[in-house]
């Protein structure tokens, strides 16, 4: 009965979700909401109670090898966990940030399938199953940003072609894994990196970085974190989709193919990571909305565990996924308190905000406590993982750990600028009247800083317990079995508290120099060469998806000539003559029962010529 | 052989004049001679037992019945009826032809059918036929009638109605 | 006993007109109860054998000669469906109690008829029973209220008669050729070949074809069906039209012609030349009941085609058919008969954007209309899938591809009901348009319901017709 507990995993919200759908929302709209709480909740006991087990579960499907397995290995099991903790904080949270909007209904249904879908995703151990739920949550998606209906379809259309097209690779990949590996059983798979296998792999990695929100998929997220509720922010790019897209880029690097350090494949890898941390940063740095500077903020984090999955060396592996996890828990966290600050204050404009700090004390410290995490400062978790990514970022190439060291410098220099500008300093508008966030919102902010804290000066609990495990016997003979504890090379402690003081002094420059917290990083912004590059950013021209138009848009007009015919084959000579057609039989047919009986009469003594004719009246 | 063709010549002229004339009485008329002519024909190819139920069935039963129900009909007003004679050769005058046109040409095509004439099993009693042999055949029947009745039932009363 | 089959429904008949007046608006829900009994009855492994002790001494006093096998349980199961769903319809959009009455009446006696067909085997019963369910749906047609119901009943039974010469001819002729009339005398007859025996087979099938609606021999179907009131056409269309015609071709397919041509190849040029001939003319119609009449005769091509492949998968894919297009075509005539009660128009060219107004209605029609364009992975796919499989395993591919071609056709005006009717935004004058009441809906849901149920559990039920064997 028990590995029956895996397909409830995946059925008990997918039910709620249509509970949800299904209810009146005049009558009781608090109930959307509260359900997915509850669901939430129920979910997590249950990944809790499922955590220590290794169920597996099969049943033939379709055929050609797609079969329904589910699978709960160590890695999935965790996963699973951090899935139904963070969609149980999220839900908690916006049972009150989202009670009252009208499309609460929607969004909360949609809220309980991506759940439910990425519990299948995460426990799937077929391809095919697994491309499935995949594919699901590219709707579940879609629908989200677009629950509010008016402005948002923009944006949403964006993701779903971005996030689409990387799908479309994705199914590619799966197509052309399976075929390498003459089967669809995820735990049956394991190839080397060669020819196909790395062009399998490659397109296997798009799509999981395109979930996971890597560059050059990065671009609609910024976009959603204006037009989208919070609550999806926090969610979706915030934890969700770094879990699963990691996730699968874990299992396709340690388990479906064979990576090692010395195929390109790994240097491939870090170098999409290196360039995401360090670009996506520099956009960071110089947002003015508090929600797109936390957007821009964590398609950079994503970098890091690409570029410690990719080193290929277990403490950069064993540093990526750590840094998903605590990254999944301070980025949620920074959302949350996005969040609270938009209620309360009723702007994420930073020119507007200032010195919230007084007013709303335990969401300020939260958020200092998540920017320090993100900022890679001890003892928490943040500093732990980035150290790990370092360590194995150095072994592979000093130019990968520069960048990387490059990109916490930026994101120091951010939030202390963000921190500033919104919680601190003088209140630009003094006139609204700020209080702290009502207690659900501020809890779930209080259990992720809380987490931080744990998570780092306990870092033995996550390490040993959750992601070590993951990679079972490659542990032995590194540093003595674990990571957990404090990092041993001294050397890059150092310099990363040397980046850190760095970022400061830039920080009391910058504010000496503009006198307003926002202004700290103006001297970044407009330095030479830089500021010509920020300007084309602001008018979009460096989006990859603009680019994608454009050229779309130039090969579409050079194809539609040759369309224009080829369609007037199907619509116009192929239509016309079905409707002639119809329209000469139609007329035939003139209601004359006369001229029926003719006909059926003519037809009988067709049948009994033919049939003479064939049996050739025999003696 | 002679008389057997005019026999059968006169029964289809019958039946062509009961579908072709324009008062119900007369249709019903056509009918009944065509039944009538029909049994003679039974009865000089030696189906003895066949001939007696068509001629009182069909011929007498069935005409019984027909009259019965025109009688619940409304008669045709005259314009109806002029109407009627006007356009019926042009409503059916394929119909005949057509018939009589295939019977010549099927009787050109030279199917050379052995004709074997089965005289009927056990004993031709038309209790043992009806009652032990055919006895679903019978149920149907009935239920034809029933069907029949609830059918008369419905129509007149919907036209009783629709006249008010 | 599948004696009870024939004898339950006429004795109800018989029963129902002893009640008094104001009980009569029991007989709709007795005749549904028969109807579910019925259904059930379906599902009893050989039911012809069970023995109710009682009713004994009643089966030595009838000599009535049934069988019932595969064929005839899924005659009964789609009866007992389809039966069910009318009386429902007929419950909200007949207004009279008397009009119900009587429908219930007649539908009794139809499915004593369409039992009947489904249980003979002999010639002549068969002909007796077509007969029963002819007279007892002319009457239903005729009953109607609107406008050209009696041209409807009319071209019916008009063409009705023509069947009924055609299937009498051929009796007369196989009495001579063979001396006997039952369905193995045929097939000692037709195995030797002899030229008569042929022409007799010839002329019973184009009997069937008359009342299959199979082209040429269709020019009734499409009045009979419009004009029909609206549980007429659910009924008809649902199973008696199949039941009389296409089910009598199922059954001498399987145990008469036996897969010898020139029966196989008459089946093949029918069917396909029906299924070609429905999709166009259903193209371009503006009536909602007309085109589903046409896409009906198309459909039924389908199901006469697949007797034309291999013979075994044949049987089994024709069954199928058969059993989709009951639940499929009966539900949406149910759709029809929604939109006709709330619009009051079945004009195809006065709708638009009933979506939004009757979402259920649209809904289940959206279901319907893709399973009979044979989407997966929704029945009617399967069964689509198997007839072009039993014909590529014959090697009639040029049948196999017209069967594959039509299907697009199907889709295209499929596609263009739904966009016409459901799609786009309402116009003004349906802003007022709910949508039907629940009592019209439930026969719908359920009938759609069954429609995805097969789709998607096809590879179970696959396991079970197979082992139940056609």
């Amino acid at each position: 009965m028990t590995p029956l507990l895996l397909i409830l995993a995946i059925a008990v919200p997918a039910a709620a979700g249509l509970l949800v759908l299904l209810l009146p929302s005049r009558r009781a709209p608090w109930a959307p909401a509260a359900l997915a709480a509850l669901t939430c909740a129920f979910e997590l006991v249950l990944a809790v109670y499922i955590f220590p087990h290794d169920f597996a579960f099969t049943w033939p499907w379709m055929g050609f090898g797609a079969e329904f397995a589910v699978k709960l290995s160590r890695f999935s099991a965790f996963i699973l966990l951090g899935i139904a903790t963070f969609s149980f904080l999220v839900t908690a949270y916006s049972a009150v940030s989202m009670a009252k909007a009208p499309s609460s209904r929607r969004f909360h249904a949609w809220v309980l399938f991506t759940v439910a879908l990425s519990a299948g995703a995460v426990l799937a151990d077929n391809l095919i199953l697994f491309l499935v739920f995949w594919e699901g949550l590219l709707l579940t998606l879609f629908a989200m940003i677009a629950a509010e209906k008016t402005r948002p379809f923009a944006t949403a259309v964006k993701a779903f072609v971005i996030v689409g097209l990387t799908d479309l690779a994705l199914m590619f990949g799966v197509m052309l894994t399976g075929h390498l590996a003459g089967t669809m059983s995820m735990s049956a798979i394991r190839l080397p990196l060669d020819g196909l296998g790395a062009v399998a792999f490659l397109l296997l990695m798009i799509g999981a970085m395109g979930k996971a929100g890597a560059m050059p998929f990065h671009s609609w997220i910024p976009d959603a974190a204006v037009d989208a509720p919070l609550p999806f922010m926090a969610l979706l790019p915030g934890s969700l989709e770094k879990l699963l897209g990691i996730y699968f880029l874990a299992r396709v690097s340690l388990d479906l193919f064979i990576l090692t350090p010395a195929s390109w494949v790994s240097t491939v890898l870090m170098g999409i990571g290196a360039a995401t941390i360090l670009l996506a940063v520099l956009m960071a740095l110089v947002q003015r909305d508090y929600k797109k500077l936390l957007a821009y903020h964590a398609i950079s984090q994503v970098g890091y565990m690409i570029l410690g999955i990719g080193t290929a060396l277990p403490v950069g592996i064993v540093g990526g996924l750590f840094h998903m996890v605590n990254n999944a828990i301070y980025k949620s966290s920074l959302f949350l308190s996005a969040g609270a600050v938009e209620k309360e204050a009723g702007t994420t404009d930073l020119r507007e905000l200032g010195g919230l700090g007084r007013s709303m004390p335990i969401t300020t410290i939260c958020f200092l406590i998540a920017a320090a995490s993100i900022s890679g400062v001890p003892p928490f978790n943040g500093f732990f993982s980035k150290e790990l990514v370092y360590d194995g970022a150095l072994e592979r190439g000093w130019i990968f750990y520069a960048i990387a060291l490059a990109g916490s410098f930026f994101t120091a220099a951010s939030f202390l600028k963000l921190g500033h500008a919104a919680f601190f300093g003088k209140p630009a508008n003094a006139k609204r009247t700020v209080k702290e966030a009502p207690w659900p919102m501020l809890l779930p902010m209080i259990v992720l800083a809380g987490l931080c804290i744990v998570f780092g000066v306990a870092n033995s609990l996550p390490l040993e317990r959750l992601i070590q495990p993951v990679l079972g016997t490659a542990m032995k003979g590194a540093h003595g079995g674990t990571f957990a504890g404090f990092p041993t090379n001294m050397l890059l402690v150092g310099l990363t508290a040397g980046v850190l003081a760095l970022a400061v002094a830039n920080h009391a420059f910058g504010v000496h120099r503009t006198g307003r917290g926002i202004g700290a990083v103006d001297h970044i912004h407009h330095a030479p060469g830089l500021s010509s590059v920020y300007k084309l950013q602001a008018t979009g021209a460096l989006d990859p998806y603009r680019m994608l138009g454009g050229i779309v848009g130039v090969a579409s007009r050079g194809l539609y000539a040759l369309d224009r015919a080829i369609d007037w084959v199907y619509s116009g000579l192929a239509a016309q003559s079905a409707l002639a057609v119809s329209w000469v039989l139609r007329k035939a047919h003139n209601g004359n029962v006369n001229r029926y009986v003719l006909w059926a009469l003519a037809g009988a003594v067709a049948v009994v010529l033919a049939v003479l004719a064939v049996t050739g009246g025999g003696r | 052989m002679i008389w057997f063709t005019l026999l059968l010549v006169v029964l289809v002229l019958a039946a062509l004049w009961a579908s072709m004339t324009t008062t119900l009485l007369r249709s019903t008329l056509g009918l009944a001679l065509a039944s009538a002519l029909l049994s003679v024909v039974m009865f000089s190819m030696g189906a003895t037992l066949a001939a007696v139920m068509e001629l009182s069935v069909c011929a007498g039963l069935i005409s019984v019945v027909l009259v019965s129900v025109a009688s619940l009909t409304r008669p045709r007003s005259i314009q109806e009826e002029l109407a009627s004679r006007r356009s019926r050769l042009r409503r059916i005058w394929p119909l005949p032809l057509v018939l009589i046109a295939a019977g010549v040409a099927l009787s050109f095509v030279h199917a050379p059918v052995d004709i074997v004439l089965h005289l009927p099993k056990g004993d031709g009693d038309v209790r043992t036929v009806l009652w032990s042999l055919r006895q679903l055949d019978l149920f149907g029947q009935i239920l034809i009638l029933l069907a029949g009745a609830l059918g008369v039932l419905v129509l007149f009363r919907k036209e009783a109605k629709d006249d008010d | 006993m599948s004696d009870l089959l024939l004898l339950v429904p006429f004795v109800a008949v018989v029963l129902l007109y002893l009640l008094p007046k104001r009980a009569r608006t029991a007989g709709l829900w007795i005749a549904f109860g028969i109807l579910a009994l019925e259904t059930a009855a379906a599902f009893i492994d050989r039911f012809a054998t069970i023995d109710f002790g009682l009713l004994a001494p009643l089966g030595k006093l009838l000599g009535f000669h049934l069988a019932t096998d595969g064929l005839s349980e899924l005659v009964i199961l789609c009866t007992g469906l389809v039966g069910m769903a009318a009386l429902l319809v007929a419950r909200r959009t007949l207004e009279d109690e008397n009009e119900k009455f009587l429908f219930a009446n007649l539908v009794l006696v139809a499915v004593v008829g369409i039992n009947g067909i489904a249980m003979v085997r002999d010639l002549f019963s068969l002909y007796v029973f077509v007969e029963v369910t002819a007279v007892a749906t002319f009457i239903l047609i005729a009953a109607g209220r609107g406008d050209h119901v009696f041209e409807g009943a009319w071209k019916y039974i008009f063409l009705s008669v023509v069947a009924s010469v055609l299937m009498l001819t051929s009796l007369g002729f196989f009495l001579l050729s063979t001396g006997g009339i039952t369905l193995d005398a045929a097939r000692t007859g037709l195995a030797a070949n002899a030229p008569l025996a042929w022409i007799a087979m010839a002329l019973f099938l184009c009997g069937l074809f008359v009342k299959g609606a199979m082209v040429p021999f269709h020019g009734w179907l499409a009045d009979a069906y419009t004009a029909a009131p609206a549980p007429v056409s659910v009924f008809m269309a649902g199973i008696v039209t199949k039941a009389s015609g296409i089910f009598a071709l199922m059954r001498i397919a399987q145990s008469t012609l036996g897969g010898a041509t020139p029966g196989r190849e008459i089946l093949l040029v029918v069917g396909a030349v029906t299924i070609v001939v429905g999709a166009f003319l259903s193209l371009t119609q503006t009536n909602f009941k007309r085109m589903l009449a046409y896409s009906s005769i198309s459909q039924m091509g389908y199901i006469v085609l697949a007797l034309g492949g291999d013979l075994r998968l044949g049987i089994l894919a024709a069954g199928l058919h058969f059993f989709n297009h009951a639940i499929s075509k009966s539900q949406l005539f149910a759709n029809a008969a929604a939109i006709e009660k709330q619009l009051g128009t079945l004009d195809m060219d006065e709708m638009g954007g009933l979506g939004a107004r009757m979402p259920v209605t649209a809904g289940t029609s959206a279901v319907a209309s893709l399973s009979i364009a044979g989407l997966p992975p929704l029945a009617g796919f399967w069964s689509k899938l198997l007839i072009v499989l039993a014909l590529w395993n014959a090697k009639e591919y040029a049948f196999a591809a017209v069967a594959i071609l039509a299907s697009l056709v199907t889709l295209a005006y499929f596609l263009s009901l739904q966009r016409r009717v459901f799609f786009g935004k309402p116009l003004e004058k349906w802003a007022g348009a709910r949508e039907a009441s629940v009592g019209l809906l439930v026969p719908a849901v359920a009938l759609a319901l069954i429609t995805i149920a097969l789709g998607v559990g096809f590879p179970f039920a696959l396991k079970i017709l197979m082992g139940g064997g056609a």
